[in-house]
């Protein structure tokens, strides 16, 4: 009774038809054994959307303080030093007419 | 291992491993993943494969159910993964295909017991190769095989009862 059961339930399971491998995993894995220079001119990675998007937000935040940066006015001295400035001590003026 | 001899390893075992992958996890995406990341492994541990502690496709398989438990351990409670006793819960038996209805059935066995049947069933493993590439003894893997056909007559009693035609079939 039990070998009968293990039967049907045996040729039951045989209805659930499972899929051969698809071709996306043959090009999957042909990239796998390309060398690495071919690997940086045509592979590809993926990256889970979180990381994704900090990426992006980090770099358009980098860009946007260099874009920010070229665009201020060129900065202007604060206060002016007289360290070096030496005043005139014997002055001697000398008027010229018209001849 | 050799390119040409991981190249015929692909070619030899892709179709059985992916077909186990999808029937452990129900998707074809995650199925191709875990084929995948399973070459993938073993091309960069080529070293780890022992040719003399059995053959390469029981290795390929130990591998690769190793990722789709942790895979489907990601996804359930561990003590749902752990429990390889557990009852499955009813299916929806109304309006399906009978192909479907097997699906859904083995699909809400436990992952331990689901494994030990797709692997008997399907790739038609010996008890002795479950064992090994599931690192189980004999006893455990009769036990879950036999509790999996337990509560597959259970979910599957409607059709497997259905009385005038063979099987239940309509």
């Amino acid at each position: 009774m039990e070998g009968d059961d293990d039967g049907k339930l045996r040729e039951l399971l045989k209805e659930w038809q499972a899929p051969g491998a698809p071709k996306s995993l043959d090009e999957r894995m042909l990239r796998l054994r390309q060398p690495w220079w071919r690997v940086l001119l045509t592979g590809s990675i993926r990256i889970p959307v979180p990381v994704g998007v900090a990426l992006a937000v980090a770099f358009l935040t980098m860009a946007g303080a260099v874009w920010r940066e070229g665009r201020a006015p060129e900065p202007v001295a604060s206060s002016i030093s007289l360290v070096e400035f030496r005043p005139v001590n014997d002055l001697h003026v000398r008027v010229i007419r018209n001849q | 291992m050799t390119s040409a001899e991981f190249r015929q390893a692909y070619e030899s075992h892709k179709d059985s491993l992916f077909r186990f992958a999808w029937r452990m996890t129900g998707s074809t995406d995650a199925a191709e993943d875990l084929v995948h990341d399973c070459f993938l492994l073993v091309w960069r541990k080529k070293a780890a494969y022992d040719g003399s502690r059995g053959p390469l496709r029981s290795f390929l398989f130990g591998v690769l159910r190793n990722l789709a438990l942790k895979r489907i351990g990601q996804e359930r409670s561990f003590d749902e993964l752990a429990d390889d006793s557990a009852i499955a819960g009813p299916i929806d038996l109304v309006s399906r295909e009978r192909g479907e209805i097997v699906a859904q059935a083995v699909g809400a066995l436990p992952p331990l017991q689901r494994e030990a049947l797709i692997l008997a069933e399907y790739e038609e493993m010996s008890l002795e190769e479950i064992g090994r590439l599931t690192g189980a003894d004999l006893a455990a893997v009769k036990s879950r095989l036999h509790r999996a056909r337990e509560n597959l007559r259970r979910m599957l009693a409607p059709i497997l009862d259905a009385k005038g035609t063979a099987y239940g079939r309509r």
